[in-house]
């Protein structure tokens, strides 16, 4: 089945480097010390998830 | 690296009353950058009383450097050196560079950098945005020129909030 189309209403936030701007705008909302914590819970997330597959076999 | 406590790091760091700016994406983070990283880079002051304070620090994170298998330590010297010091720590990996941008050391950045909170009494310095793409544009590498338009469009955004 062939992806949906991306409406222009959300192809609109991204500028014309493909950044989309409601990401930086909900960055903006929060305090630095709410951003680390963004990105080192999904980090961490990233890491358990690396960690698992570790012991699988490539297939 | 098991662990990306980035805050605990900062918080650590500032509490130990070390002189220090988080630069690279950590720094473009802290501001709102849209983007994420598997570090902390920050430029230390090189005097050796900040260093003693860096050093105690490191001590209690368990520093250690990167791939290394003899699990070695980093020493004042190296420390008081303008070289790049990759660690890896409790709480996930710590870059404490000398330098950045050719030579620039902390006392060279001081003037471009701002002060946040990033916990309880708190406050680190990081490198303010304008300065960060400037060093990321003259690094000149993909893997700097590839966050140059996340820099620029976060710049912009704050802009228009006044």
């Amino acid at each position: 089945m062939p992806p949906e189309p991306i409406s222009e209403e959300r192809a609109s936030l991204a500028d014309d480097n493909g950044v989309d701007r409601s990401q930086i705008r909900e960055m903006l909302r929060l305090t630095p010390e709410q951003r680390l914590t963004r990105i080192q819970d999904f980090v961490e997330a990233v890491l358990a998830i690396r960690e698992l597959n570790e012991a699988r076999p490539v297939r | 690296m098991k662990r990306a406590r980035f805050a605990e790091t900062l918080q650590a760091l500032a509490h130990g009353r070390v002189e220090f700016i988080v630069v690279g994406m950590a720094a473009g983070v802290l501001q709102g950058v849209p983007l994420t990283t598997l570090d902390i880079d920050i430029v230390h002051r090189r005097t050796p009383e900040n260093v003693a304070r860096l050093m105690t620090v490191l001590s209690e994170l368990e520093a250690v450097y990167r791939d290394d298998p003899r699990n070695l330590s980093p020493s004042t010297s190296h420390l008081l050196g303008p070289g790049h010091q990759l660690l890896t720590t409790i709480n996930g990996d710590l870059d404490c560079l000398g330098s950045v941008d050719g030579d620039k050391d902390y006392d060279d950045l001081l003037g471009f950098s701002r002060e946040l909170l990033v916990g309880e009494r708190a406050v680190v310095r990081v490198l303010e945005l304008a300065m960060l793409l400037e060093v990321k544009r003259r690094a000149g590498r993909p893997k700097d020129l590839a966050v140059l338009p996340f820099l620029e469009a976060t710049i912009d955004e704050i802009a228009k909030r006044g």
